[in-house]
């Protein structure tokens, strides 16, 4: 049964893409002992009868034990692994199948990085190994190539749990209202793969800020991995160092009376180093205007609710056939309130 | 003749100016479409840009940042309140500054904070005991103004209405006050308040209820008629009677021509200036605005003149306090320098400048003092206190 396992990772490996099973394979090599009961799964376990052969494909291998150590993990690590898979699917289902593990291995992955991702990520244990070898597929399609697919995989596992349409849609949103280009979306992908999970309006709402309040422009933005840091720690820095003299909005030409600091510099930044360097300001300081920009922020947010609001109370009053044009806009709200008034 | 060469004349000069030039060789002026609007708001910041990174160096962001987050109010207590006002702010969190600076000792209040803007600030020596002791004598007990302790940035409500109408506490810049505390009013003296609007001042000085008689004056007419409304609301009518309170609407800067020269014990000046923690936020009537450059000039001349009726109207021996809400030091210690000059030459008054140093030492633990000051006190704005700008100076009249 093992066999099975061993050939999904072949197989899985040139579905992929040749070089990567070029790769795959190599690493393989590395492994020595993986690769040889890849092999021997392969080879020797000819008898096995054609219909398990192809239920076994379809579902994955069950996950024992055996396999575990059979795939190249440690004693130790398979004893994890296994305990995890209990442990989230429970009693619901009786079979475990390890296509999952070996559409990880398939792409290259160690069997310690496979524990840390199951660890990271633990609802990654009930996705089915064909669904998640094509959330790979598609990453790789989105840009990701090789070496960077599995840094991002292994740093946010989660992403594999996103539907591929999702991400696709999340992909195309970001492209399209904030106009990066296809190499600087890649970027972003490698280098932030969380937005993927995050409100795509926040998203927008960051990226306006940092482009019209700031004045900083795409490159720059994908170079300081401005998609990494909350909207929060965004403000609340470039409010302080504008306050105090150090930051200003270019014009519509780029100029600015002063040099402004770049914001991959004073972005990521330890808090110290942000203080000596950029704000030259306390510590006290800064906790003090982050609690007040904090409720500054807070207030203004309350009026333009306030406002919506009375937006909406306009538009109730007047023109209905305006909200039934806009309904499309608006997502379901508009059309529950015309309806509840019939 | 001397008709006709006046006509000659006045031809000339007539011709100076509408010389006729034609079209074709008019310079045509750029469109306004293209030069950047500026908001007064915007001009006062890059003003306050030039002329405060010069004067304050290093000690310019912190105070601008300062200026550019929301203020810190004090609750300045209403004795005339019939509700226990003091024991609903002291549930609230806060502290009556003035009080518990009082009580502290004298060595540890100059010695146990460090301010931030201490580098420089030359408290280190040790001052002695019965000069502070002394100030802290004079300090009117009746004062008493709450804030919010350093780091807290919760807010007072609006005060409302007690039981008997007035309002239990009156909510102002806590560093107002202390031009306030410092001017010392005695028991039985006689007080000139000579631009007392909007009023938070004056009624801080109707607190110490030690006043005789207070005059309250303020050219404009209609800030006099708000602080005539705070007064209402704040005070018992018995205490706001003709033998107590004047209040008046005069231009201050002519206050030889009431001929009420020479008789205050103290006067305060609160003259107006660029208010530069408002002209910041406040758009509406800002004097940052292009159409008050001329008004925004005259300034340092009008604050003169203001301190020079005050000198003239305080007795000998009284004496005048000087206050504005500017960091500006054309308005704040020029205008001390060339009135106590002026004074001197035109008048024949000889005034000197009190040393308030004992005093500020009893308060840099709430407020943040100016460094390297050479007349007067300068509070300035903190994020940790965010009180001020307030620039004080007291003068005594010599002669």
């Amino acid at each position: 049964m093992s066999r099975i396992c061993g050939q999904q990772v072949v197989r899985w490996s040139l579905r992929l893409s040749p070089s990567l099973a070029l790769k795959s394979a190599a690493r393989a090599e590395q492994n020595a002992r993986q690769f040889a009961f890849a092999c021997r799964m392969l080879c020797s376990h000819a008898h096995e009868s054609q219909t398990s052969r192809a239920s076994a494909q379809q579902h994955g291998s069950e996950l024992t034990l055996r396999i575990l150590l059979d795939l190249g993990f440690t004693e130790t690590q398979a004893e994890q692994v296994y305990e995890g898979v209990t442990r989230s699917l429970g009693k619901r289902s009786t079979t475990h199948d390890t296509s999952t593990i070996t559409a990880l291995l398939a792409l290259g992955l160690n069997s310690s990085s496979i524990v840390k991702v199951f660890d990271k990520c633990p609802a990654l244990y009930t996705e089915k190994g064909a669904v998640v070898q094509q959330r790979m597929q598609n990453l790789c399609k989105l840009g990701l190539v090789e070496g960077s697919i599995q840094r991002v995989i292994s740093y946010r596992p989660q992403i594999l749990t996103l539907p591929a349409k999702k991400v696709n849609a999340a992909v195309q949103y970001i492209r399209t209202k904030c106009l990066f280009t296809a190499q600087q979306m890649r970027d972003i992908l490698r280098d932030s793969p969380e937005v993927m999970e995050e409100d795509l309006k926040h998203l927008e709402l960051k990226f306006q800020y940092a482009y019209f309040r700031m004045g900083v422009k795409q490159a720059e933005m994908v170079k300081a991995k401005l998609f990494k840091v909350s909207m929060e720690e965004l403000r609340c820095r470039h409010c302080f160092l504008e306050r105090r003299g150090f930051y200003q909005t270019p014009d519509k030409k780029g100029q600015t009376l002063i040099v402004n600091p770049k914001l991959k510099d004073f972005l990521f930044t330890p808090e110290d180093v942000f203080l000596s360097q950029f704000a030259m300001a306390t510590k006290e300081e800064l906790d003090m205007f982050r609690k007040l920009i904090a409720r500054e922020d807070e207030e203004k947010g309350k009026m333009l609710e306030y406002g919506d609001i009375e937006e909406d109370k306009e538009e109730d009053e007047g023109e209905e056939d305006l909200t039934d044009f806009r309904r499309g806009n608006m997502g379901h709200m508009g059309y529950e309130r015309n309806k509840r008034k019939r | 003749m001397a008709v006709q060469t006046n006509t000659r004349v006045l031809l000339n000069k007539v011709r100076g100016i509408l010389q006729f030039i034609q079209k074709r060789h008019r310079v045509k002026t750029k469109w306004a479409a293209t030069s950047p609007k500026l908001s007064a708001t915007d001009l006062a910041l890059q003003n306050h840009d030039v002329m405060y990174n010069m004067q304050l160096g290093e000690l310019w962001p912190s105070v601008r940042v300062g200026l550019l987050t929301e203020q810190k109010y004090g609750a300045l207590v209403n004795n005339f309140s019939c509700d226990d006002t003091v024991m609903y702010l002291q549930s609230l969190g806060c502290q009556d500054f003035i009080a518990s600076s009082l009580h502290m000792e004298g060595s540890k209040a100059a010695d146990s904070v460090i301010p931030p803007y201490s580098e420089s600030l030359q408290f280190d020596q040790p001052i002695e005991g019965t000069y502070t002791d002394l100030t802290r004598a004079s300090i009117s007990p009746n004062v008493k103004c709450f804030v919010f302790p350093k780091g807290d940035i919760s807010r007072f409500k609006p005060a409302r209405p007690d039981s008997c109408g007035y309002l239990s506490y009156y909510l102002m810049d806590a560093a107002s006050v202390l031009p306030v505390l410092a001017l010392n009013v005695q028991k039985g003296q006689s007080v000139l308040d000579l631009c007392a609007a909007p009023g938070g001042k004056t009624l801080a000085l109707l607190q110490t209820q030690a006043i005789r008689f207070l005059w309250a004056n303020d050219w404009s007419g209609s800030r006099m008629s708000r602080l005539q409304r705070t007064l209402k609301s704040c005070l018992p009518s018995e205490l706001c009677s003709e033998d107590n309170l004047c209040i008046t609407s005069l231009d201050g800067r002519k206050w030889q021509e009431v001929g009420e020269n020479g008789t205050f014990d103290k006067v305060l000046v609160d003259v107006p200036c660029t208010t530069d923690r408002h002209s910041l936020v406040e758009e509406d009537n800002n004097i940052f605005s292009r159409s008050r450059t001329k008004e925004k000039q005259s300034l340092p001349l009008c604050q003169t003149q203001l301190l020079l009726s005050a000198l003239q109207a305080v007795r000998v021996g009284g004496e005048v306090m000087y206050s504005t809400c500017t960091l500006s030091q054309l308005q704040n210690q020029c205008v001390v320098e060339q009135a106590m000059s002026l004074a001197k030459e035109e008048l024949g008054i000889s005034a000197e400048v009190v040393d308030l140093q004992p005093f500020t030492a009893l308060f840099q633990d709430t407020f943040y003092f100016a460094p390297d000051m050479n007349v007067g006190v300068m509070v300035l704005p903190h994020l940790t206190a965010n009180f001020g700008p307030i620039y004080f100076c007291k003068l005594r009249r010599l002669s």
